[in-house]
C-alpha cells in the first residue's frame, strides 16, 4: 500500500507538488492522471525516495520513505520514465542484476528472471543487448525489471508511452495479473483509454494538487459527464496536454 | 553489503568491458606511450652517434693553416659553396697579424661571428669553440716544451673522477620519462570509462533507477571506483609488458646507461601503483559527478589530471622540493626511479604518500556518495 500525505515540493521557482494527498491500496490499480507538467513524475520520484519533499510524507506499507528509505524500498518495484536501460547488457543480465539488488540471491535471481522473461514473452530478445531495442522491447525489459522480485508495490511512470497494440495488451494483462495477486499498482498516465480500461481508482491531479479522486463511475458522476475524458476536462477546467 | 558490492562491481566491469571504444581509447595510451618514447630516443641517438659534418665560413684561412687543419680533423670545414646545406652562419675571422703574433708567442686573434641567441645554432657554435680551445691548449703546451718547461706546471690540480654510477643509474632523465608514462597510465587508461560510468550513467537515466533501489549511494560509488581501478591496473600491466619488450630495443649504451624492466620492478610497480589507481578512479568519479553533463565532465577531468601530471613532472625533472617528495604520486614515482636504479627506496616518504593516497581515495568516494544523495546532482539540475 502506498500512502501520500500532504506532499509539497518546489523545484526552482515552480511549486511542482502543492499539498498532494492520496492512497493506492493493495489489490487495486490506481491511476495518477494529469496533463503534462501536472507533477506526476515529481510525485512518483518523491514516493521512491529520489526527491525529498519540502513538507508532507510518502509511505510504502506504512514505512516513511524519507526516514527509512532502505526498508521502504524493499517491497517496491519501479518502472521509471525514461526506462534507464543499460544498452550494453542483455535483458536477462539487466533483470537479474536488479533482482539481486532487490535482495534475491544469484540463483533466485536467475530463476525469477527466467520466469518473468517467459511471462512477458520476451525469450526472443532476452539474450540480445538492449542497444537498438524498439520502444516495446524497452518497455518489456523495464517492466520485467520492476516485477522480477515480486514486490508488493509496483510503481509505473508513463508505461504506455509509445507502445503498439500488442505491447499495450501485454502490459494490461500483466497489470491485471498483479492486481489479481493482491499487489498495489500505481501508475501515472495521460492516456485516457489506458486509465479507463485498467484503473479501479483514479487520482486526477493538476498543478501539483489532487483535483478529484475515486472510481471512474464516481468521477463521471461528480463531473456530470458520460466518459472519463469529458469528466477529466470538466474537472481540471482545460483540455491541455491530453493525448488520444 | 559485500554481496551487493560484488553484484554492482560485476555489472560495472561487464558494462565497461563491452564499451570497446572506451576501453581501447585508454589502452592505446598504454601500448603507444613506451613505443613512442623508444622511437623518439632511437632517432635522437642516431643523431648523437654520427654528428653531421659542419661547414663554416673562414676569412683569411691562409693565415692559419694549422688551425684550419685542426678544425678539419674535427669535421669542421670551410664551405666551398655558399648554397651548401651544411653551411651554418658561423664565421671565423683570422686577423691579419695572426701569423706574426703566433710566431712571436703572443695571443693571436680569431673572431667568431655568430648569433648566439639562435638555439639551433648553439650546439654548432659550442663545437667550434671547443675545437679552437683544444688547438689553443695544444699550441700553448708546445710553446712551454720548446722553452724547456713542463706543461704540467699549468695543471695545479690533477682531477680524477671515480664515477660510481652503474649503467642502470645513469639514465636519470630517461628513467624519469619512463616512470612518468607508467604513472600517467593509471589516470588515462580508464578516463573514458570513469566518465561513462558516472556522468554517462546519469545521462542515460539508469543512475536514478539504481538509486531508487534499496542500496546506499556509497555502495554504488565503491563499485564504480573498483571497476575503474581494475581497468587502470590492466593499463598498468600492459604498459609494463610493452615497456619490457621495447626499452631494450633502444641502443642506450651509446649514452652510457641501460634501462632494464625486471619482473621484480614490475611487481614493485604494481604494488605501489595500486593505491594511486584507487585514488585516480575516485577522483575521476567525483569530478564527473560534479559536472552536469558528459561533455562538461570530459573537460573537467582533463583539467584535473594536470595536478598528478605536474606532480609527476616535478619528479621527472628532479626539481622537487623536500615537501613535494612526501606527496602522493611524486613520492611513488621517486621510489620507482630509485628501485630501477638499484638505490635504496625512500621508505618513509613512500609509506606516508601511500597513506595520503588512500585517505584521498576514501575522501573522494565519500564525497561522491554524498553528492548522489542530492537531487540536484542526480538529475543534473
Amino acid at each position: 500500500m502506498i500512502n501520500v500525505s500532504n506532499l509539497s515540493k518546489k523545484i526552482g521557482d515552480v511549486n511542482a507538488l502543492n499539498g498532494l494527498s492520496f492512497s493506492a491500496e493493495n489489490g487495486k490499480i490506481t491511476g495518477l492522471l494529469g496533463p503534462n507538467g501536472a507533477g506526476k513524475t515529481t510525485c512518483l520520484r518523491t514516493v521512491f525516495g529520489l526527491l525529498k519533499a519540502d513538507s508532507g510524507f510518502a509511505e510504502i506499507d506504512g514505512i516513511d520513505v524519507a526516514k527509512q528509505p532502505m526498508q521502504a524500498k524493499q517491497n517496491l518495484g519501479l518502472f521509471p520514465d525514461p526506462c534507464g536501460l543499460y544498452e550494453r547488457l542483455t535483458p536477462r543480465e539487466y533483470i537479474s542484476f536488479f533482482a539481486q539488488l532487490s535482495g534475491l540471491s544469484a540463483s533466485q535471481a536467475k530463476e525469477a528472471t527466467t520466469q518473468v522473461i517467459d511471462k512477458l514473452s520476451m525469450n526472443d530478445i532476452a539474450d540480445r543487448r538492449c542497444q537498438g531495442f524498439s520502444q516495446g522491447q524497452r518497455m518489456k525489459t523495464a517492466l520485467a525489471q520492476a516485477v522480477v522480485h515480486n514486490p508488493t508495490n509496483v510503481i509505473l511512470d508513463e508505461p504506455t508511452r509509445g507502445l503498439d497494440v500488442m505491447s499495450t495488451r501485454i502490459l494490461r494483462e500483466l497489470l491485471l495479473l498483479l492486481k489479481a495477486q493482491g499487489h498495489c499498482v500505481l501508475f501515472s498516465s495521460h492516456v485516457m483509454q489506458e486509465v479507463a480500461a485498467l484503473c479501479d481508482h483514479v487520482v486526477i491531479m493538476a498543478n501539483g494538487q489532487v483535483i478529484a479522486q475515486g472510481s471512474i463511475a464516481q468521477l463521471c458522476e461528480q463531473a456530470g459527464k458520460d466518459t472519463l475524458e469529458e469528466a477529466f476536462i470538466a474537472l481540471i477546467g482545460s483540455d491541455e496536454g491530453i493525448a488520444a | 553489503m559485500i554481496n551487493i558490492l560484488k553484484v554492482l562491481f560485476k555489472k560495472e566491469v561487464m558494462d565497461a568491458s563491452r564499451d570497446k571504444r572506451s576501453v581501447m581509447a585508454g589502452l592505446y595510451y598504454a601500448i603507444g606511450a613506451p613505443i613512442g618514447i623508444c622511437l623518439l630516443m632511437s632517432v635522437l641517438l642516431q643523431q648523437f652517434a654520427s654528428p653531421d659534418a659542419l661547414k663554416i665560413t673562414i676569412e683569411n684561412p691562409s693565415n692559419a693553416p694549422g688551425l684550419v687543419a685542426h678544425l678539419a680533423s674535427s669535421d669542421i670545414k670551410i664551405a666551398d659553396d655558399k648554397n651548401d646545406p651544411l653551411l651554418k652562419p658561423i664565421t671565423l675571422s683570422i686577423s691579419d697579424d695572426y701569423k706574426q703574433n703566433l710566431s712571436e708567442g703572443r695571443p693571436a686573434t680569431v673572431t667568431l661571428i655568430a648569433d648566439k641567441s639562435d638555439d639551433k645554432l648553439a650546439k654548432h657554435i659550442n663545437r667550434v669553440e671547443k675545437a679552437m680551445a683544444v688547438y689553443s691548449s695544444e699550441i700553448a703546451s708546445l710553446r712551454l716544451v720548446s722553452r724547456g718547461i713542463d706543461p704540467n706546471l699549468m695543471r695545479a690540480l690533477a682531477i680524477e673522477v671515480n664515477d660510481q654510477a652503474t649503467p642502470d643509474s645513469k639514465g636519470g632523465m630517461i628513467l624519469g620519462l619512463a616512470t612518468f608514462t607508467i604513472i600517467l597510465t593509471l589516470f588515462y587508461a580508464a578516463m573514458s570509462l570513469a566518465i561513462d560510468t558516472s556522468a554517462g550513467e546519469r545521462e542515460r537515466n539508469s543512475l536514478s533507477l539504481l538509486l531508487s533501489h534499496p542500496l546506499s549511494s556509497l555502495h554504488i560509488v565503491l563499485a564504480k571506483v573498483g571497476a575503474i581501478t581494475a581497468f587502470s591496473m590492466l593499463g598498468l600491466v600492459i604498459i609494463l609488458i610493452v615497456s619490457k619488450v621495447v626499452y631494450p630495443m633502444v641502443a642506450w649504451e651509446q649514452l652510457g646507461f641501460s634501462i632494464t624492466i625486471t619482473p621484480e620492478f614490475m611487481l614493485f610497480c604494481i604494488a605501489i601503483c595500486f593505491p594511486i589507481a584507487l585514488m585516480s578512479s575516485s577522483l575521476q568519479v567525483f569530478v564527473s559527478f560534479m559536472a552536469k553533463s558528459f561533455k562538461e565532465a570530459q573537460s573537467y577531468v582533463t583539467m584535473v589530471l594536470f595536478i598528478p601530471m605536474a606532480l609527476s613532472m616535478i619528479t621527472t625533472y628532479d626539481i622537487a622540493t623536500d615537501v613535494v617528495q612526501w606527496l602522493p604520486i611524486a613520492a611513488q614515482q621517486f621510489a620507482l626511479m630509485e628501485f630501477i636504479k638499484g638505490n635504496p627506496i625512500p621508505v618513509p616518504q613512500l609509506l606516508l604518500s601511500t597513506l595520503i593516497t588512500l585517505v584521498l581515495c576514501a575522501l573522494f568516494s565519500f564525497l561522491s556518495a554524498r553528492m548522489l544523495k542530492s537531487e540536484k546532482v542526480v538529475f543534473g539540475l
